[in-house]
């Protein structure tokens, strides 16, 4: 701990409210501070956007182990080998741990190395001198998600660029804009009380979250549970299901309208829900008169007959029942509608604010307005101050009339970034700002995004390895990994609030930086950080807890701090009284019939739950209601490639890392023994995989697990950069191939495309 | 006298590796060797599939054979029948490696010294912990303890599954069992 912490410690004024509500802070700040060489550090994984609780062991000083916090109870001391191997990282000798600037031609990867203060300047007098020439949008900005974007962001703004994007168009962008469309915000699954669980490929035990891997891995092992899955492939979630549908890729829609269908047709759904909570029933009918289980037989593979047993299965086992939207699944351009059907789904079984079914995070406020008293502490956000200018974007997200419209201007659509650059339009991009996002991995049209990185005037990125898109900046600069970070306050409410901090391991190795100190920084050089309220991480979390002492001291011993308060499900009756009984004054909530259904609040435009969006069917006409289109994802090929996660890797980011590399070096392609046999394939022969907007080779792994109509890749390999030693050159880099036309609405990046294989 | 025992159920065990990652990170293991690993085999034709995901590690015999071939006595057991390898006696003759019928051990590419699983005991079992592989396992698959103690948790696995154990037929009496995996295959 550094001596500024250690004094703010002693400074601030306690609040004490904390004591009342059982958190139990043990030592007091100095006996944290003075814990010698071997000592535990509680904060939380980076190694993907899960975000776990973790505890760091350090033993000699030296990250030595990396497990759950068993402070956090959903997860405890668990962790998955991603975050396992935190450390191996760490120790990386293959970091980039010094400031870099470009000395050859860009990208041929020769570099000098620099000191900090002489790297800033160059960054700051290149993007001062582009913000005055062609105007601060002129610089567009990438990041990964969470607090890096969060940092970036704020330099954005204090540049004056609206051109900041993150992660969420080639990830979860779709949920992201369905929530409010449907809801008005974001549902959390009860996957531990449900009774029937419908997964459409949501891979949680590859792409691991273990919070809902615990959970769902429990329900899944159940005898008296049900867990459906349809997906094309025999993915490992497939494997642990009661029952596994191998769908045609892409047509998931057609069979979550089907079932709507027969709920309708049958009038088995929960009609006073639907009544009292909801608008857009009468559309959705009409939506769905002809999405007949026979009709939807021939588009997904699913014979009728096990449609008509789903559905009643489903509706017998309601309000218990959950319709997993997943995260990123079988996209195709109909994404959107696939998930608008789903919540719809979820509507018409009326489980939502019930247990096993559906229900709304609630955060410290939500209960402080229940008990009568701030009983529980909320922080500020000095984040709040930095507004995204109101110019023009070059996607247009946020603006009306553009086809973007529904996009957050914090997010953006990142496959608009290169053709901008390349066309000019709607005005010249200059610059390229990205702090550990890998776009040249993760996003569609490697060659296109070559191009456009070839004509700018500058390219500054922070990261933490030589990445693909790195290996093209003119500037690196090293950020430190999150186990040598401090960061601020993060809300981790779910059904109860809670808070977690990410805080550092041991002291950053080499000479780098916390993301923090570099745009903060970067901003008081150029003179643009009137908006800025803290100089250091410190500070920052200081206001985040309005001097709340105890918390932070809470949340410095033990990375995270819960509240442990009986849980609240408002159409309830059993956890309504549960909840009266300990808090007395949330009786006036509590209706006649002993639920809080005054709480059951939608933040749509009608305060219900729409089943037909007014706003989307007016800005984007015919997309207001669920209807069956743009499902292809052939595109007149034979086969469909898709992707998806490992529990191994994340995304385009730890291929290098040495542990993970040696459990999974290389990622073919999954091809069915009938299809490869056609071919003259066997395992490990060399394919060409090729369509109209790319050709790339690849290894073959011939297997049972997949439809014969269908081809798997794990996602993130296929790295150009020769700074990435163990992995450079290896494995197939799907998004290469990837189709730019992009789903309507919700502007998701289309990850399952139509291609060609041959041996080559 | 305490009887460690580790349970790991496949129903649970969702192959993401994470058990081994923490078994090379506590265990120092040297590259390209392995104390534990979960193989994945999928089994069946289209779309009538299984796949099962196996622990292969040390299972630490009552009868354990690399005991009796040792002949400098560097393989034993601890009083807790715990299989132990005193590297200071061990001259690396290879003779344990041969003898054991579960293919748990190896030779360090660097030390020469024989490798194994050792469920963690001088490090972390000792000490009160749990071996680190269950420590960290996402789903909760593996269930550490004594299985002399009614009420510690791996009784109680014990007590309410059908718990197989490794080429019992061997008569090696292995202290590693598994809960088989029920899932998949729902064409058979």
């Amino acid at each position: 701990m550094d001596s500024s912490r250690r004094n703010f410690l002693k400074g601030t004024a306690g609040i004490g409210t904390l004591a009342a509500l059982e958190i139990n802070l043990g030592a007091n700040a100095a006996d944290i501070i003075n814990n010698g060489g071997d000592k535990s550090v509680f904060s939380f994984c980076e190694m993907c956007s899960s975000r776990c609780p973790i505890e760091a062991k350090i033993v000699d000083g030296k990250c030595k182990f990396i497990q759950g916090n068993k402070h956090y109870s959903t997860t405890g001391t668990s962790v998955c080998a991603r975050g396992g191997a935190g450390v191996n990282q760490l120790y990386d000798k293959q970091r980039i741990v010094k400031p870099l600037i470009r000395v050859g031609e860009r990208g041929s990867g020769k570099w000098r190395k620099a000191s900090w203060e002489e790297a800033l300047k160059y960054c700051a007098d290149k993007l001062g001198e582009i913000a005055k020439t062609h105007g601060p949008e002129s610089v567009v900005f990438t990041a990964k998600s969470s607090e890096s974007h969060k940092q970036m962001t704020n330099f954005a703004c204090s540049l004056g660029s609206p051109n900041i994007f993150s992660h969420w168009s080639c990830c979860p962008i779709t949920y992201q804009v369905a929530f409010p469309h449907t809801f008005g915000g974001s549902l959390s699954r009860d996957y531990s009380k449900a009774k029937y669980i419908v997964n459409f490929g949501h891979n949680l035990f590859e792409g691991i979250d273990i919070k809902y891997t615990k959970k769902l891995a429990k329900t899944a092992a159940k005898e008296d549970t049900k867990l459906l899955v349809l997906e094309p492939r025999f993915s490992v979630v497939a494997a642990k299901a009661d029952e596994w549908l191998p769908v045609k890729p892409g047509t998931d829609l057609a069979f979550v309208m089907a079932l709507i269908h027969v709920w309708i047709r049958d009038s088995k759904y929960d009609k006073k829900f639907v009544e009292e909570y909801t608008i857009g029933i009468d559309e959705v009918k009409k939506a769905v008169k002809d999405t007949t289980p026979k009709w939807q037989e021939k588009i997904t593979g699913i014979k009728s007959t096990d449609v008509e047993r789903i559905a009643d299965e489903i509706y017998k086992a309601a309000p218990k029942v959950i319709i997993d939207w997943g995260h990123k699944t079988t996209t195709t351009r109909a994404e959107y509608q696939r998930t608008r059907a789903i919540f719809i789904a979820n509507a018409l079984m009326g489980n939502i604010e019930k247990e096993g079914g559906l229900y709304f995070g609630k955060k410290a406020k939500t209960f402080n307005d229940l008990v009568g008293e701030e009983l529980f502490p909320t922080l500020n956000d000095p984040n709040k101050a930095f507004k995204v200018p109101k110019t023009p974007r070059i996607d247009g997200a946020g603006e009306k009339g553009s086809k973007n419209y529904f996009i957050a201007r914090k997010h953006g659509v990142l496959m608009d970034i290169a053709p901008a650059i390349l066309n000019e339009k709607p005005y010249p991009v200059k610059a390229w700002v990205n702090t550990r996002f890998n776009h040249l991995i993760n996003v569609v049209g490697e060659e296109t995004t070559i191009k456009a990185i070839k004509k700018l005037d500058f390219i500054l990125s922070v990261d933490i390895y030589m990445n693909d898109f790195t290996q093209f900046a003119d500037v690196v600069l090293p950020e430190s990994t999150y186990l040598e970070r401090d960061e601020s306050i993060q809300d981790k409410s779910g059904s109860l609030p809670a808070y977690y901090m990410r805080q550092k391991a041991i002291e950053p190795i080499g000479d780098t930086k916390n993301g923090y100190d570099i745009f903060r920084e970067l901003a008081r050089i150029m003179k643009i950080d009137q908006n800025y309220t803290w100089n250091t991480i410190d500070e920052f979390r200081m206001q985040q807890a309005k001097g709340n002492d105890k918390l932070l001291a809470a949340l410095i011993k033990d990375g995270y701090v819960e509240w442990k308060v009986p849980k609240l499900y408002y159409r309830e009756k059993k956890y309504v009284s549960k909840f009266v009984e300990k808090f007395p004054h949330a009786s006036t909530f509590v209706d006649e019939n002993g639920e809080m259904s005054s709480k059951v609040k939608f933040k749509t435009p009608s305060g219900k739950i729409e089943l037909f969006s007014q706003q989307v069917e007016e800005a984007l006409p015919g997309e207001g209601c669920i209807h069956p289109a743009n499902m292809d994802v052939y595109d007149g090929h034979e086969l469909c490639l898709m992707s998806g996660k490992t529990p191994i890797h994340t995304n385009g980011h730890t291929q290098n890392v040495k542990v993970l590399n040696d459990m999974m070096s290389e990622s073919p392609i999954w091809i069915n023994p009938r299809t490869a046999q056609k071919r003259g394939l066997k395992t490990g022969d060399r394919v060409l995989v090729e369509n109209k907007f790319a050709k790339s080779y690849a290894k073959v792994m011939v297997t049972e697990g997949i439809r014969e109509d269908s081809l798997f890749v794990y996602h993130g390999f296929g790295h150009i950069s020769s700074g990435l030693k163990r992995t450079y050159g290896v494995g197939l880099n799907q998004s290469k191939l990837l189709n730019p036309a992009y789903g309507a609405v919700c502007s998701t990046m289309v990850t399952n495309v139509g291609v060609d294989i041959k041996k080559a | 006298m305490k009887k460690y025992v580790m349970i790991h159920d496949e129903n649970l065990c969702i192959g993401c590796q994470a058990c081994s990652v923490a078994c090379r990170n506590e265990n120092d293991t040297s590259d390209g060797v392995y104390r534990l690993q979960v193989h994945a085999e999928m089994k069946g034709v289209f779309p009538n599939l299984k796949t099962n995901f196996l622990r292969h590690s040390c299972v630490m015999c009552e009868n354990a054979p690399c005991v009796e071939v040792c002949p400098t006595k560097a393989s034993f057991q601890t009083d807790e029948g715990i299989v132990l390898l005193d590297e200071s006696i061990c001259v690396s003759c290879k003779y344990c490696v041969l003898a054991c019928p579960y293919d748990a051990r190896y030779v360090d590419p660097i030390t020469k010294n024989i490798g194994k699983c050792t469920f963690c005991f001088t490090n972390r079992v000792a000490g009160g912990e749990q071996p680190a592989c269950v420590t960290v396992c996402p789903t909760d698959a593996l269930t550490f303890g004594d299985a002399n103690d009614y009420n510690s948790e791996v009784s109680k696995v014990i007590a309410t599954n059908s718990i197989k154990y490794p080429k019992s037929e061997l008569g090696t009496k292995p202290k590693l069992g598994f809960v088989e995996n029920k899932k998949g295959g729902r064409y058979e």
